[in-house]
């Protein structure tokens, strides 16, 4: 698929990378000469220098026949110029990077009026998913399946865990609790287990099941992590915003630190409900006054990494119960090694949005269509969800007489609200919601996944 | 460096080489002329080879720029060295030093050769030494990069190294996409070369042969004396022709595909190129007017030899070394100037050309003024300072490249004319020289050493010096700079 990029920044970048390694010819847009040889030089990509929303450099960009135009830029106003001028042209569809809230509310005015088909938000999406985190602590990490029914949660394995030297088939009947092992992450490698797999210290395991089949099995390997009540909340930016306004009606306590004075009037009107707290959230006197040790989790969220990381560190050392990083450069994969599990990053958040809507753009002409993509444990896993398709050659046919590609597996099946584990007995019905877990492939239709 | 990847790439290369090897071995096995077992033999180590080196694929697969470069370089050096074992297997070329200048003469689309008698080859030993022309014309590992399923997205690095020109730019996004592109029109321009020298009664084996030698720019014929031997006015001027159209930037004729004839024939190089061709046929043809020739064999000489060592193939129709002298000054002059970047030719490069002299001119302004602020343009658009300074460098090390090897050839004491123009036509590509070897002689009668330092030459000018100077940088190899 053509697909031109504009703006080469961190999102635009990682979206590039992402989007390449999917195969698809990309071209890329930035104002920065360097930047761009520098880019094309690393990846099969190719570039044009300029600005993105010109009909000259779209023109040579091939927006004429180009299926995608992702605007990227620092500049809302000129993201959605982008898109308009390069729509107007010929490209068939068009996702901007809107950041400001103002325009938040106007989405569907875009959408439809604009015809701009995809607005992301990054620092919105972000707030999104630590809110869901916050919302199940047990969890490093929390994916959603089949609206909110199914999750995906990512656990590491202590050495006291009795998951221990466990073998994964074992794992129901110890824990008592219906859920299945998708994905075991160990060193740099990912497994998809199968069921001797034996897990050892220090995996970090993906498991599926609802909810509340999930408490159940972190209650019994001794790792549920209590209801978090009070959130305190570093860094005023737009996430702790968005974040903030997630969690107001779920009546949690909220303290948000903030450094600029100005900014901290203007986030006590906004959130009424929040105890906004003004000062240097990185300090530690300032940390220890806020009584940092009686909260429940401690979100990082100011603009810089190193700051992030350290408060992070300091909140782990003194106990508590979640922590939760915000680092925009993701590409170092230490953070795990120095005790912080649960990381967000705005740029892979929007990044997965936007891959997921480029893999079902790709599948609209044909019937089957991905709901939600999640990749998981550094993007070497893929959980994909499919509905099954009516007519179907698969359907029907007991899992025993399929052929699975090896590293593969079914995560669960979903019919009428209902969440079945399937065995060799089982079949896929038409309207059946089904995850499928891989590593390293890419999945793209539900035909993929047969030998 | 990442040595293992830079195993398996080595390897894959190798593999597709011993694949393009069946192809002789086939002919030979039908016209059953004896060097089959020396093909079988070939193909056998080659594949022998590639796959250890390829069986299994590095966990760690990045590969960086300087890792780019040794791949290139040692590919083409190891191809050299395998693609030279049937002359040597079949007994046709005893020597190993030679076989391997002949073959790096072949990959390098040089046309350089050591051989005194061609006639008495087999076909399939004559095919294979003109095939490699055509394989080392486009690049080796672009044909690779075209033709194999998945490509690294870093293979940018390996295709800079090997694509000539002082910038290189993709065709489309795809890197693969590009490369077929590429090899699409080189396929097809070279069928229509064939089909027009069959057309005009040559032999189809020799209008294949020939066709080979004409769209890698690389000068082996496959009689005694060169396209001489045919006689025929109308396969010169196709030769000719074609000499000129695999001289072009490929790029261009991508764009008159996609309909942008306009720009692409609005090119500076082009013009330039056009230009220097038509003064150069001038002043040899009026030249040699003055000798015995009538007014229609000067202009056919002229243009015919002006085609070929422009576009540095080295195809002679008469033995140029007896002309007036400013008709010899004038084809050296060519053999630095080279072809267009993004062709099968060898030499400085025209675009360069244009950007040195741009770059003096701007010099020399601001040398007048120095408060004016001028940039080198190239089809008026601004060249970045640093591939203007790039280019003087390359310039530079060209010259000193030069210099060097022809005092190392001095130590076998030849005369001057055939030390340095021996050099020049192995570092641009060409293929005879003047004087000793001259399209009359031949590289014979070089010692072993000075072979080799015109293989060297040969590769360097191939692969535009860098790729192969670098080898012998402690640089390169120093666990410090990596």
């Amino acid at each position: 698929m053509n697909i031109i990029i504009v703006g080469l920044g961190k999102l635009g970048a990682t979206m590039t990378k992402q989007l390449v390694k999917e195969g698809h010819s990309i071209t890329v847009i930035d104002t920065n000469s360097e930047k761009i040889d520098s880019f094309v030089d690393a990846y099969d990509v190719m570039g044009v220098c300029g600005t993105g929303a010109t009909c000259e450099v779209l023109e040579e960009a091939g927006a004429a026949k180009a299926k995608l135009i992702i605007a990227t830029t620092g500049s809302d106003e000129l993201n959605i110029l982008c898109c308009l001028v390069a729509k107007r042209m010929g490209t068939e569809s068009a996702i901007s990077r809107v950041r400001n809230p103002d325009y938040a509310k106007q989405m569907q005015f875009m959408r439809s009026e604009l015809g701009i088909d995809m607005v992301v938000n990054p620092e919105f999406e972000t707030a999104n998913e630590i809110s869901r985190i916050i919302r199940f602590p047990s969890a490093a990490n929390l994916d959603s399946f089949a609206r909110g029914k199914v999750e995906i949660a990512h656990v590491r394995i202590h050495s006291d865990n009795i998951l221990c030297d466990m073998p994964v088939h074992e794992l129901r009947k110890k824990c008592k609790a219906r859920v299945l092992v998708c994905a075991v992450q160990r060193d740099e490698e990912v497994f998809i287990p199968s069921g001797d797999f034996i897990l050892r210290y220090d995996d970090i395991i993906s498991v599926t099941g609802t909810r509340s089949e999930l408490s159940v099995f972190m209650k019994q390997i001794g790792i549920y992590k209590q209801k978090i009540k009070n959130v305190m909340i570093i860094g005023g930016g737009r996430i702790a915003y968005y974040l903030a306004t997630l969690l107001s009606d779920t009546g949690r306590n909220l303290k948000l630190i903030e450094q600029s004075e100005e900014r901290c009037l203007k986030l006590t009107d906004l959130l009424p409900d929040a105890t906004i707290i003004h000062g240097d959230g990185t300090d530690q006197d300032i940390l220890d006054e806020q009584n940092l040790q009686s909260q429940d989790a401690l979100v990082a969220l100011t603009a810089i990494d190193e700051e992030n990381i350290i408060v992070s560190m300091y909140a782990e050392s003194k106990g508590i119960n979640k922590v939760i990083t915000k680092v925009n450069r993701h590409s170092y994969s230490i953070l795990k090694d120095i005790g912080l599990e649960t990381v967000v990053s705005p740029q892979i958040v929007a990044g997965n949005l936007v891959t997921r809507y480029v893999r079902a753009l790709q599948n609209s002409a044909e019937n089957s269509q991905i709901q939600t993509l999640y990749k998981l444990l550094g993007g070497k896993v893929e959980a994909v969800e499919f509905i099954v398709p009516k007519n179907a050659g698969y359907i029907d046919i007991p899992f025993k007489k399929l052929d699975l590609l090896p590293n593969l597996l079914i995560g669960c099946i979903i019919r009428n609200g209902k969440i079945i584990f399937p065995g060799g007995d089982d079949v896929m019905k038409a309207n059946d919601s089904i995850i499928v877990v891989t590593a390293n492939r890419i999945i793209e239709d539900l035909h993929d996944i047969f030998v | 460096m990442n040595y293992r990847m830079i195993f398996y790439n080595i390897g894959r290369f190798l593999l597709v080489e011993s694949a393009l090897l069946m192809i002789p071995a086939v002919m030979s096995l039908i016209n059953n002329d004896g060097a089959f077992m020396a093909f079988v033999i070939t193909i056998a180590a080659l594949t022998l080879t590639g796959f250890v080196a390829a069986v299994k694929k590095p966990q760690n697969n990045n590969i960086y720029a300087k890792d780019g470069y040794v791949i290139v370089s040692m590919t083409w050096i190891l191809m050299s060295l395998f693609g030279a074992l049937p002359f040597v297997i079949s007994g046709y070329i005893p020597s190993f030093t030679d076989a391997f200048f002949e073959t790096v003469s072949g990959f390098t689309t040089t046309g350089s050769t050591i051989l005194r008698d061609i006639e008495i080859i087999p076909k399939s030993l004559l095919f294979w030494r003109s095939f490699t022309h055509w394989i080392g014309g486009m690049g080796i590992l672009v044909f690779v990069i075209a033709v194999m399923p998945k490509t690294e997205s870093t293979s940018m690095h390996i295709m800079k190294a090997e694509v000539p020109g002082p910038t290189v730019g993709k065709l489309v996004s795809k890197l693969r996409a590009s490369a077929r592109i590429l090899y699409g029109i080189y396929c097809v321009m070279t069928i229509l070369q064939i089909i027009m020298l069959v057309i005009g009664g040559m032999p189809l084996f020799d209008s294949v042969v020939n066709s080979f030698a004409t769209a890698g720019t690389g000068g082996f014929g496959i009689l005694n004396n060169s396209i001489e031997g045919y006689n025929s006015l109308y396969s010169e001027m196709v030769i000719a022709v074609f000499m000129l159209l695999f001289g072009i930037n490929f790029n261009l004729y991508y764009m008159m595909i996609i309909r942008h004839g306009k720009q692409a024939l609005k090119s500076e190089e082009l013009h330039w190129y056009l230009g220097i061709v038509t003064a150069s046929v001038l002043i040899i043809a009026i030249a040699l007017m003055t000798t015995d020739y009538t007014a229609g064999e000067s202009f056919r000489y002229a243009f015919f030899q002006v085609a070929s060592i422009i576009t540095t193939t080295g195809f002679s129709t008469a033995n140029f070394d007896l002309w007036p002298v400013i008709c010899k000054i004038v084809l050296v002059l060519l053999m630095f100037v080279g072809a267009c970047a993004g062709s099968t030719g060898g030499g400085i490069k025209v675009s360069r050309l244009i950007l040195l002299i741009k770059g003096g001119r701007r010099d020399i302004r601001k040398a007048i003024n120095p408060r004016s602020v001028e940039t080198v343009k190239l089809d008026r658009v601004s060249v970045n300072e640093q591939i203007v300074r790039s280019v003087s460098v390359f310039f530079g090390m060209y010259m000193i490249v030069i210099a060097a090897s022809a005092l190392l050839l001095a130590i076998d004491g030849h005369d001057i004319v055939t030390t340095i123009t021996a050099v020049i036509a192995c570092v641009g590509n060409i293929g005879p020289g003047l004087a000793e070897v001259g399209p009359a002689g031949n590289f014979a009668d070089f010692s072993v050493f000075s072979k080799l330092v015109l293989c060297f030459d040969m590769l360097a000018g191939r692969l535009e010096l860098i790729p192969m100077l670098m080898l012998f940088s402690p640089y390169a190899w120093s666990r410090k700079y990596s």
